[in-house]
Order: C-alpha cells, then sequence, then structure tokens
C-alpha cells in the first residue's frame, strides 16, 4: 500500500499520486539558515513569511485575521491571499506616521517591534530578539519586502516518521516535514508549520514538531504548510497483547483482515460475535428499516445451517423494505426538503423520494442513479415548452409520483429554492455527491483542508449557467398559459405553482411550470475543477457533464470514496472517516486501507449497492457484540465491538406500530409502505412533532449531522408518556387479541403471552428473570390484558428497544 | 459524537475531562455537572420570557404614537401620560402606563422583511433568515447555557414554538405546551402530565416494572454516552412527570381566584399566569404568544377593544407578580412582534405590513425601565437616523439575560458561527 512506504508521501489532494522527481537537494530549515544575522538569502513571501506569520497564530481568527482586524492591521484568515498580506504588511500604519515597515531601518519596522514587544502589543511578545524569526522577518524588509508576483505551486508535503507507534515509556518524537515544489525545489519546513493533534488524549504536539505521547489509542496528526495537509498516524497500544502476543484470530473477510491488522497493532482483542437475536434485530434495522417479527425470530433461531446469516442478508436486500430506508438516506445526502423546495413541497419531495425508491428497487448502479439527478435536464431533447407543461402537469394529476418516476433524471435538486445561488449550489454539491465540506472556503483559506477561497470561486462558477425559470425563448407561452389557469406571474422569471392553480390540472388544463435549463454564459471559461485540472467550457455547455465525466473516473478521490464511507457510518457508529461527509485530509480515516480496498471494490461492481451493503454486514466487524472485554473498553475507533446507536426516527414510530399491531396486521403494518415512516410517510411526517423529537434531518443544511440519533430528554418524556404512546396502547390490536380471549373465559399461558411480548420489542426470548417479573406484574394488575399494555410500554421503554 | 459531553460547550479539551475522569471509566454524571459548574458560567438563576405578538403590531398604535400627524396616519387613539415624564403611549394601555418605571420602550427598530414568517425567524433569532442555516431562537440558546433543575424542563412554549432551536439541536427545543390554558377551563400539558386513566400509581408501577427488566446494559452504563444518556433522560423524564414541582408548575388550579382573575379572563392572560409560575419553579425560558395583530381591517377595534386591553391587563399583572416575589431582577422580559405597520391608515380602517418601522419593549433584569430609546420620525414612517436592527435588539436581550451576543457555537454547518453576528446591544437599554 502506497501509504505506508518508508517516508509517507501526502500529496496535496488526498488519494492522487505524486510523481516522485529525482532528489534534489533539501533545503535545511529556515530556523537553522536564519539563526545567525548575516544572512544573504532573500526570504520568499509565500514560502517562508506568510507561514511564519500562520505559525506565530498572527492571522488566526482571534488576530489579525479577524475579519474587522485587530487593531487596524488585518491579515486574510488563514493566509493565502498573499496579495492583500503584503499590502496590510507594508501599508500605512495606523498606530503612528509612516508604513508599518521600514526598507532603510529595517529594525525600527512596526512589523518587528510589534511582535517583539517593544512597542505596546496586544498579542504579546511572539519571538525573541536576533531569534530566527526575527532574522527571518528582517532580512525579508531589508532586501525589499518582496510581494508574490507569480505563486509557487506546492506539490506535496513529506512527513517522517511516516507512522508513529509510542510504546508505554515513550520518548517524544519530533516529526520533520519536507516541502516538495512543484519545479522540483525542496525545502525542510519544519519550523514553518502548524501543527494539531486530532486527540490530545492520545498525543499532543508541540508547535515545533515534538510529539509527546499522552495515552492509549489512536489518532492522526496533522501538518499544515502553504495550501498543504499532512497527517501522521500515531498510536499507543491499549494493552500489551501485540505482535506475537495476540491471539489467531480467523478473519473471515477482506474487511476483517484490514480491521484486524490494526487491532493487533493496538493490542485491542475484538469482542465475540453477537447473538442469533441481536444479529436479526440489528441488520434487519440497519437494512430495512424494520424490526423482525416474532415468528421470523423463532425461525432463525431454529434454523440450524452454518450460513443462515448469509441467508437472511441476501433475502433482507430482496426486500421492498431495504430500498425504501435506503432511499431515505439518499434523500438525506442529496437534501429532499418539502419546505425548501420550488413550489408545491410535498408533491415535488414525495417525486423526488419515489424516483430514488424505483431505482433502488431496481438496483441501479450509484454511479447511473446519481448522475439521473447530476446531470438532470427539465426537459428531454427536443422536445417543445408545450410537451414539457403537459409532461410536468400530468406528473401532478392524481397520483402520479410513479409516472414522474419514469423520468430519466430529476431535476427537482437543483430548483431548490436553497440552491438559487451559485455558492450554494457548490457547497451543496461538493456536500451531496464529494463529501467534502467547502464553507470555510468561501470567505478565506480553509484552516484545515488545502482549500483556498479561489478554488471555491473557481468550483462555484461552473454553476453560474445552471438556471431554474423560464427560458426566455418560451416567456411568451409561458405567460399565455399561465394566463389561461390564472397564474399570477411576477418578475421575469416565473412564479411557483401554487395549490389553487394546481387543481386546475384536475379538470385537464396544462400549467406553466418553470424549468431546469443550461443559459448561456457571456464568454467561455477555463475553470479549475477543485485542483485537479482544468475545465474548458464554451458559452452554452453543461458545466455538469465536465464534472460528471471527472467524478466517474475510477481514481476520483471523492465520489465512490463518500457513498462507501456514508454507507459504513450507517452501519457502525462512525464512519472510516468521521464526521462522514467531511474527507479531508485533516480528517484521515481510521482504516485508509479499508476504505480503499471497499472503495475500490465497490467502482469495480459496477457502483453495486447491493454488493457493497453485503460486504460490510457479512464482516465479522459488523456482528460483535456490544459487549467489551478488557482491551476493547476504551476503543471507539477501531471496530472492535459494536457500539449501540439509537435507532433513527422513522425507525422509532414504525418499530411501536408494530410492536402493538395485532397478530393479523403484523405483516400489512410491516409491508405496506405507503403508511410506513421511513416508506411513503416519509415526506409527510417531516416536521411532525414525533420526527422532530427523534431527529429526523429537516435536510436544510449541507450536514450529515443534521440527522440526529442522541438521545434527549424530550424523546424520553415522549416515549413514556406522550398522548401518541398511549394511542398507539389503546389501538394495540395484540392487546385487543389477548382481551378477547380473556373475556372468552380460555385459559391463557400467561408465559406465552410474555414472551410474544419481548419478540415483538427486543426481538428475543426473554430470560428466566425477566419472564418471573413480568409474569407477577401481568398477576397484580386487574387484568391481563391491562398488564401486557404495561408491559408493551416498559419493553418500548427499555434502552435495548431503542438502541441498535 | 459524545453525548452529553459537549467539550466545546464546558470549555475542557478531551484531555482534561480524561484526567478529571470525565470520560471513559471515571465518569459520573455528578462529576459531569460539578465540572460543568465549575468551567461554566455564573448563572444565579436567571430566566427570561419573550412574549409574542405576532402579526405585526401596529407601533404607532402601541408605543409609538403620533399625534400630530395627519388625521389619515395617526389613526384613532390619542397618548396618554406614564409615570415617566415626557413619555407616552396609547389610551389602552392605562396599567402599564403607571408601571413605565418597569419597562423601556425601543422605537425605530427597523428591517426590511415584511413577511410573517420571515420577520418572526429574525426577530425570534435576532439573525437575518437564510435558507441554509436555521438560527436558534433565544429560548434554545438560554436552555443550553443555563439548564434547569433534573426534574424541569428548561424551555416552555405556550402553547406551539416560536421558532426551533436550530443549529443547537433538538435537545435545547422547548417543551410546548400543546394548548393555551383557558379561563376556567381544566389545563394539561403534551407528555408531562399523566393523561387520562393514568394514575401517579399506575405510572409509578410500570416504572418499576420497566427499572426491574431494563437491565441488559447492568455493569455497563458507563461505557456508551447513548446508554448513559438514555438512563439520564428517562430519569428526568419520570421526575419531570412524575414530581410534584413540574406538575405544580404547570397545575393552574393552585391558583387563587383573584390571581386568575388579575391576569384576565381570556387565553392570553391565563398564559400569562402559567408563565409566572413556570419562572417561579425555575423553569429558564418562556415563550408566550398574543396573537391577532395582523390588522388588515378593523384595526382600531381589534386593538382598542381586545388585544390592547389584554396586553395591558395580563402584563401589568405579570410584572406586578415577578416584582412582588423577587423575581423581577433575574427575569428578563421582551415583548415584541415582527414588524410594525403601514403609517397611513387603509381602506378598510387597517394598516398593512411595515418592517422599516416598528418598536418593542423590554423589562426586567438590569434593564434601564422608564425611558424611550430610539424615535421615528414624524409619520412614524421610519427610523430616525439609523434606527436600530432586530439583531441590536437580540443582542440587548442577551446581554440583559446574561449571555454573550458573541458567543460561538459550533454549529453543523461546518463553521463556528456566532450567536449574534451583525448587531450590538442598544446604548443605555440594559
Amino acid at each position: 500500500m502506497r501509504i505506508f512506504s518508508a517516508v509517507l508521501i501526502l500529496t496535496v489532494l488526498a488519494g492522487f499520486t505524486a510523481e516522485v522527481r529525482a532528489d534534489a537537494p533539501t533545503l535545511k530549515p529556515a530556523s537553522d539558515r536564519f539563526a545567525e544575522s548575516d544572512i544573504q538569502e532573500t526570504p520568499d513571501f509565500q514560502k517562508h513569511v506568510a507561514p511564519l506569520l500562520g505559525r506565530l497564530g498572527c492571522n488566526g481568527r482571534s488576530c489579525h485575521g479577524s475579519f474587522q482586524g485587530r487593531g487596524g492591521f488585518r491579515l486574510s484568515l488563514f493566509g493565502y491571499d498573499f496579495n492583500m498580506d503584503h499590502k496590510a504588511l507594508t501599508a500605512k500604519s495606523s498606530s503612528r506616521p509612516g508604513t508599518r515597515i521600514d526598507k532603510t531601518v529595517p529594525g525600527s519596522s512596526l512589523i518587528l517591534q510589534k511582535p517583539l514587544e517593544q512597542v505596546e502589543h496586544e498579542g504579546g511578545q511572539l519571538f525573541d530578539v536576533a531569534s530566527w524569526e526575527h532574522h527571518l522577518l528582517e532580512r525579508w524588509i531589508a532586501a525589499g519586502a518582496e510581494g508574490v508576483a507569480e505563486p509557487h505551486e506546492l506539490e506535496r508535503l513529506e512527513i517522517e516518521p511516516a507512522e508513529v507507534v509510542f510504546s508505554f515509556d515513550a520518548k517524544p518524537v519530533q516529526l520533520r516535514v519536507v516541502a516538495v515544489w512543484k519545479d522540483g525545489s525542496q525545502e525542510d519546513v519544519t519550523p514553518l508549520c502548524r501543527f494539531r493533534t486530532n486527540d490530545d488524549s492520545v498525543v499532543s504536539v508541540s508547535d515545533d514538531g515534538t510529539l509527546t505521547a499522552e495515552g492509549r489509542g489512536d489518532t492522526h496528526v496533522i501538518a499544515f504548510y502553504d495550501n498543504g495537509v499532512g497527517a501522521v498516524p500515531v498510536m499507543q497500544a491499549l494493552s500489551d497483547r501485540t505482535g506475537d502476543n495476540y491471539p489467531k484470530l480467523t478473519a473471515t473477510t477482506e474487511i476483517d483482515g484490514f480491521v484486524q491488522t490494526k487491532l493487533r497493532k493496538l493490542g485491542i482483542v475484538p469482542s465475540e460475535l453477537c447473538s442469533d437475536t441481536e444479529f436479526l434485530r440489528r441488520v434487519s434495522i440497519d437494512l430495512t428499516g424494520t424490526l423482525p417479527t416474532p415468528d421470523e425470530v423463532t425461525e432463525f433461531l431454529a434454523d440450524t445451517s452454518g450460513v443462515k446469516r448469509q441467508r437472511k442478508i441476501d433475502e433482507l436486500l430482496e426486500r421492498p423494505a431495504y430500498a425504501a430506508w435506503w432511499t431515505n438516506r439518499l434523500c438525506d445526502f442529496t437534501g429532499c426538503n418539502p419546505s425548501q423546495q420550488a413550489e408545491l413541497g410535498q408533491e415535488t419531495s414525495v417525486q423526488w423520494y419515489m424516483w430514488i425508491y424505483k431505482r433502488l428497487q431496481d438496483n441501479v448502479p450509484y454511479d447511473e442513479l446519481m448522475e439521473g439527478i447530476v446531470k438532470a435536464q427539465g426537459r428531454a431533447a427536443g422536445s417543445s415548452y408545450d410537451d414539457y407543461a403537459t409532461e410536468t402537469t400530468g406528473f401532478y394529476r392524481d397520483d402520479s409520483a410513479a409516472a414522474f418516476t419514469q423520468r430519466e433524471t430529476m431535476p427537482h435538486y437543483w430548483s431548490r429554492r436553497s440552491v438559487e445561488k451559485s455558492d450554494d449550489k457548490a457547497l451543496a454539491f461538493a456536500h451531496s455527491f464529494l463529501g467534502i465540506r467547502l464553507q470555510c472556503a468561501q470567505c478565506h483559506k480553509h484552516p484545515f483542508a488545502p482549500w483556498t477561497q479561489q478554488d471555491f470561486q473557481q468550483f462555484s462558477a461552473f454553476f453560474d449557467n445552471v438556471k431554474f425559470g423560464v427560458v426566455p425563448d418560451d416567456d411568451e407561452r409561458y405567460r399565455e398559459l399561465a394566463k389561461q389557469v390564472g397564474l399570477n406571474v411576477r418578475g421575469k422569471n416565473g412564479s411557483p405553482v401554487r395549490k389553487d392553480v394546481l387543481r386546475r390540472a384536475q379538470s385537464g388544463r396544462t400549467i406553466p411550470w418553470r424549468e431546469l435549463y443550461i443559459a448561456e454564459r457571456e464568454d467561455s471559461v477555463s475553470l479549475s475543477l477543485l485542483r485537479s485540472g482544468k475545465v474548458e467550457l464554451d458559452r452554452a455547455d453543461d458545466p455538469r457533464t465536465a464534472i460528471m465525466r471527472w467524478m466517474k473516473e475510477p481514481e476520483n478521490p471523492w465520489f465512490a470514496r463518500a457513498f462507501v464511507n456514508r454507507v459504513w457510518a450507517g452501519y457502525f457508529h462512525v464512519g472510516i472517516v468521521d464526521p462522514p461527509d467531511d474527507l479531508t485530509p485533516a480528517n484521515p480515516p481510521g482504516h485508509p486501507g479499508l476504505l480503499d480496498w471497499l472503495t475500490k471494490g465497490f467502482v469495480e461492481s459496477g457502483y453495486d449497492m447491493k454488493w457493497l451493503h453485503r460486504q460490510i454486514v457479512s464482516s465479522h466487524a459488523y456482528q460483535r457484540s456490544w459487549k467489551p472485554n478488557e482491551t476493547n473498553r476504551e476503543d471507539r475507533r477501531n471496530f472492535s465491538r459494536a457500539i449501540p446507536r439509537r435507532i433513527p426516527a422513522e425507525v422509532v414510530y414504525d418499530s411501536v406500530k408494530q410492536a402493538v399491531a395485532g397478530a393479523g396486521q403484523l405483516d400489512e403494518v410491516r409491508t405496506d409502505l405507503t403508511r410506513r415512516a421511513i416508506g411513503h410517510l416519509s415526506m409527510r411526517l417531516a416536521g411532525t412533532y414525533a420526527m422532530h423529537v427523534f431527529g429526523k434531518p429537516e435536510r436544510a443544511v449541507n450536514c450529515d449531522c443534521e440527522r440526529v440519533n442522541q438521545p434527549t430528554l424530550l424523546q424520553s418524556i415522549f416515549l413514556h408518556n406522550d398522548p401518541l404512546i398511549e394511542q398507539r396502547l389503546d389501538e394495540s390490536g395484540w392487546i385487543e387479541e389477548v382481551a378477547k380471549l380473556e373475556a372468552s373465559d380460555a385459559a391463557i399461558d400467561r408465559a406465552a403471552v410474555v414472551r410474544t411480548a419481548w419478540l415483538r420489542t427486543l426481538n428475543r426470548l426473554p430470560t428466566e428473570d425477566e419472564q418471573q417479573r413480568a409474569q407477577v406484574h401481568l398477576e397484580q394488575t386487574p387484568s391481563i390484558s391491562e398488564g401486557v399494555r404495561d408491559l408493551l410500554w416498559a419493553l418500548i421503554n427499555t434502552k435495548e428497544f431503542i438502541l441498535n | 459524537m459524545a453525548f452529553p459531553i459537549d467539550s466545546s460547550a464546558c470549555g475542557l479539551s478531551r484531555r482534561q475531562m480524561l484526567k478529571a475522569g470525565v470520560l471513559g471509566a471515571g465518569f459520573s454524571l455528578s462529576s459531569y455537572l460539578r465540572l460543568q459548574a465549575e468551567s461554566g458560567k455564573q448563572d444565579d438563576g436567571r430566566s427570561a420570557i419573550l412574549v409574542f405578538l405576532g402579526g405585526g403590531p401596529s407601533h404607532q398604535d402601541t408605543l409609538d404614537l403620533k399625534p400630530d400627524a395627519p388625521a389619515e396616519y395617526r389613526g384613532q387613539f390619542r397618548p396618554i401620560a406614564t409615570a415617566t415624564p415626557g413619555v407616552e403611549i396609547c389610551e389602552h394601555l392605562p396599567r402599564l402606563a403607571r408601571r413605565s418605571e418597569q419597562y423601556a420602550i425601543v422605537r425605530g427598530i427597523t428591517h426590511n422583511l415584511a413577511a410573517h414568517s420571515l420577520g418572526t425567524r429574525y426577530l425570534m433569532t435576532g439573525n437575518r433568515p437564510t435558507p441554509v442555516l436555521n438560527f436558534p431562537m433565544y429560548g434554545s440558546v438560554v436552555s443550553k447555557e443555563f439548564p434547569a433543575a433534573e426534574d424541569l424542563p428548561s424551555f416552555v412554549s405556550i402553547d406551539r414554538p416560536v421558532e426551533g432551536p436550530g443549529y443547537l439541536g433538538p435537545e435545547y427545543g422547548p417543551l410546548s405546551t400543546g394548548e393555551k390554558p383557558r379561563y376556567g377551563q381544566p389545563f394539561r400539558v403534551r407528555g408531562i402530565t399523566l393523561g387520562d386513566g393514568l394514575t401517579i400509581e399506575k405510572y409509578q408501577a410500570r416504572r418499576s416494572l420497566l427499572t426491574d427488566i431494563d437491565k441488559t446494559f447492568d455493569g455497563y452504563e458507563r461505557l456508551d454516552d447513548s446508554v448513559r444518556g438514555l438512563d439520564r433522560f428517562s430519569e428526568q423524564a419520570y421526575s419531570i412527570i412524575s414530581s410534584p414541582r413540574a406538575r405544580d408548575a404547570f397545575d393552574l388550579t393552585r391558583e387563587p381566584d383573584r390571581e386568575i382573575e388579575r391576569f384576565g379572563r381570556h387565553d392570553f392572560g391565563q398564559s400569562m399566569m402559567l408563565t409566572s409560575r413556570l419562572i417561579e419553579s425555575g423553569v429558564r425560558f418562556v415563550t408566550v404568544l398574543l396573537e391577532g395583530w395582523d390588522t388588515h381591517q378593523d384595526n382600531f377595534n381589534k386593538l382598542g377593544h381586545e388585544l390592547l386591553p389584554r396586553l395591558d391587563q395580563s402584563l401589568s399583572a405579570l410584572l406586578d407578580r415577578l416584582g412582588g416575589r423577587g423575581l423581577l431582577d433575574s427575569t428578563s422580559i421582551l415583548i415584541t412582534g415582527e414588524f410594525g405597520r403601514t403609517p397611513k391608515v387603509n381602506g378598510n380602517s387597517g394598516r398593512d405590513h411595515w418592517a422599516r418601522a416598528m418598536c418593542s419593549m423590554m423589562a426586567g433584569g438590569s434593564v434601564n425601565g422608564g425611558q424611550v430609546i430610539g424615535e421615528t420620525d414624524a409619520k412614524a414612517e421610519g427610523p430616525v437616523g439609523e434606527g436600530f436592527t432586530p439583531d441590536d435588539l437580540a443582542a440587548s436581550f442577551f446581554q440583559n439575560i446574561g449571555i454573550d451576543p458573541k458567543t460561538e457555537y459550533a454549529a453543523n454547518v461546518g463553521r463556528p458561527i456566532t450567536l449574534i453576528r451583525d448587531g450590538s446591544p442598544i446604548p443605555g437599554l440594559v
């Protein structure tokens, strides 16, 4: 594997192989070269001055990087706006006559006197007199204080050592960072880097790049220099069971091979496999958003086949509920939100959901599915505006969401009110399809990712001619139709269709719809595609074609990887990269080899989503018990045991319904997707009290974290005492069945009732203690059915019910 | 993500928490709370109330009268003097006029979002709404900064939330009462009061059964945040639902008749009485609604005969009661709508939406009462000078509550968000 060669090669963009050039001599660190005062070398603004200011913290948010500046002096936040910074450094001082630098008497320059605290400086003294920092800045001033004419291009950062494994009595380790520039020149930039530890309970890092072990576990230390970001894995074993002292494990799947390689280094022994009932509940929830039925549990327990788990996985993947649940997740990632649709939020969102649902049901490859969204068109090529309006009207007539799913592409992604501007399209696109966050770079150099503001602006400009509205040539016809149906048109770009206008569609009229189209740019453009090369766009080119082509290149660093990582995060408490939608070199994967392998396999499978799901849930890593052993109690990053997760909002809603349903309704409650929160009700329930309480995402912002699977007080109050819970118990078909039986004076097998209660809710048989305690309760209540009601209430309120 | 530990919120690094035994094996809730108390803010029982006058109250018919404007502008109401020399308000607010030393009036607040939903979002969050980020309502910020005691909700909305918790997350959302208390009618809250047929004994029996069968994770409670969180919240839910404190706080049958009459024989009066009860029992933030100010027609009848007398009576009662119980100094109260109304009366004796000028009231806490800050021009069309923004008003409200309006939160959008980005406290108000 490339990453773990002797010298870790960190490319500027993760995943791109850098060409290694013939060795040029590596320049010694600036701290050596500028140690003495009689230097001839002229420091370079980009390579030395700007990074030094960053390293000293001058351009940080609380100092001169603040958008209001500080003390009248403002630098670009986190650097990388060389012109602005150069201008600021050489500009007139706000506190005294003259400029901030004095080329004739460099030592009297304000930009030296301040950090030396020779004059009052709120930021205090930042370096000593006659230090290398002092010499470097003084020399730069003396040599003319030149700025940056044409920026140098950084190729990569190389960091030594490539990986740090601390033993228990670990001595500090010094990192060495070498910058390799495009022109082949190399320099040791260790003293000019900013360093950050991703977990200060494992390792701390000093300003000069010295690592000190702080505790057991594993994390990364990140180095920042220029627009480069490099990461070094750092770990300290959790037990002495490492290397030869590690127990022999049978890694059954490729995934387990990767996971166990790391566990062995860390001295973590994984937990046992979970029980059959735990497995069945877990995989049913994760794959299909649905609890198993009592019969299903019983049958699964009785099945003695050695491959029954595998068979169950295959069976679940064929259920419509699989498509329904994962459609929900894809709606999360793509931001399907009724309140942000261009018009008719409810209907439009249902179309969006159904369009994806059909494709998951047919197991359409992921790239093809996404292409239908990325390259969505308003009307089919060659058709007229009337054709488009007639067809679209049909989608809203009666219950025609099904007809909409026949559309080749799904345009609603682009017509949302939240992505009217190019910048917002760029942010949403990066989040949905690439799993990266460009937010910071919208206004300044990203502090933890390679993105500069210019990278963002170029990416945003791609979307300048992706428009939603009325094609100018069709405006006249649009207005004619509008008049006919009484649609009030405001402004040049058409108006949203409202419910009252929609009603006219029922009577057969054609409604004028705005549409997604590609406008002509004023000029052809040449744009950098997130620094992966230039794209030339003619005036009428659809910019999304080039982006899609690039995303589908097998070595694209994000498109497939982002999805693979998100799917993984759906099965564990974290992604391989976590947060899962933050793929950046400063947030490296805990298991890079695993993520590479899964991504490659997914692409080679033809972007087969079922392949991906099957790989993950078939692994031992997925099928572990949550019960820890003495080596993995503290481990939360390495998949050595299951970490309990609160079940998602939609699943809570459906599961409560299923738990109380009558025996005869059980199948219908589960399989009638039109009445399930993970199914067609998904959009109608969006924003309701129950969904809100349990953290169904509004899909209003670009963040996977919008889906909240954390417990809250309101959730407990809800499950304890919400009218909806009492209503479910009131209407419970099963309790009614018990009551009827009781009324008929038939003998009731209390133990069997208790067993069923457990099977319905926790999907396992009760223990003996549980059985006894429950029976005691059934004897105390005036009737068995009343006791059952309490029992269901209690079971729904157990941690085991709400956790997976 | 770790829960309930939010290292950014309590200002501790992961390492410090480990050292303190907060994470991992040594964790206990009390130690977490203690740490939070040590590193967090001193809250000394602060609370706040937001009275939302939904619909857009006419500024020139309430607190910013223009008796000298032409008849088609000044409307039908006359100003009356208040206890503060030189300060005049509408003749239909006589009780409030006598209490003018207890509140400040802010005139000349200005913005340009004259639609109800946008204006409301702006005024209820202090941030101009954007489709890409949801800002938290004041109460969510307060419940994050000053959580209430274990057996009480921190943030209550009567009867429904005005705005949500936004980027702070659902755990900071309000507990909504679901309905308004009605004069002479029994009152009950969603989830918090036991439903029909469910006695406290029965709830206790259920809970005891639950405790006995919820043992799967016994011995491992400290292992995982979600397990620990569920235990904690289940306990708190039980405390709230079963405790006399929460039940009492919502139990309006405990109010003597004279209090019920003092607050008024209407939903709003009873809601204000409930608000007072909640604050007295330790709830940190309450929102209460008085709607109906969207007077495109018949403005003067609606205001003169219904809305203003109700506001006058109930708000006065609230100020008197909190003052009488020594709680006014620790309770910040903001009374506002989402915008003002058109300076000129329309053909239906109504006024339409107008965001260029509006006014608000602030009371309690450290507010400098007995004054008017800001000014509108002769016809109440816009502020004299720059005026104030909703952001400024929000910054002042937070300042009065004791929360720095420049506090930053790690929002779910990939960058830190400043609580009130664009505003600063109105000088002299607090």
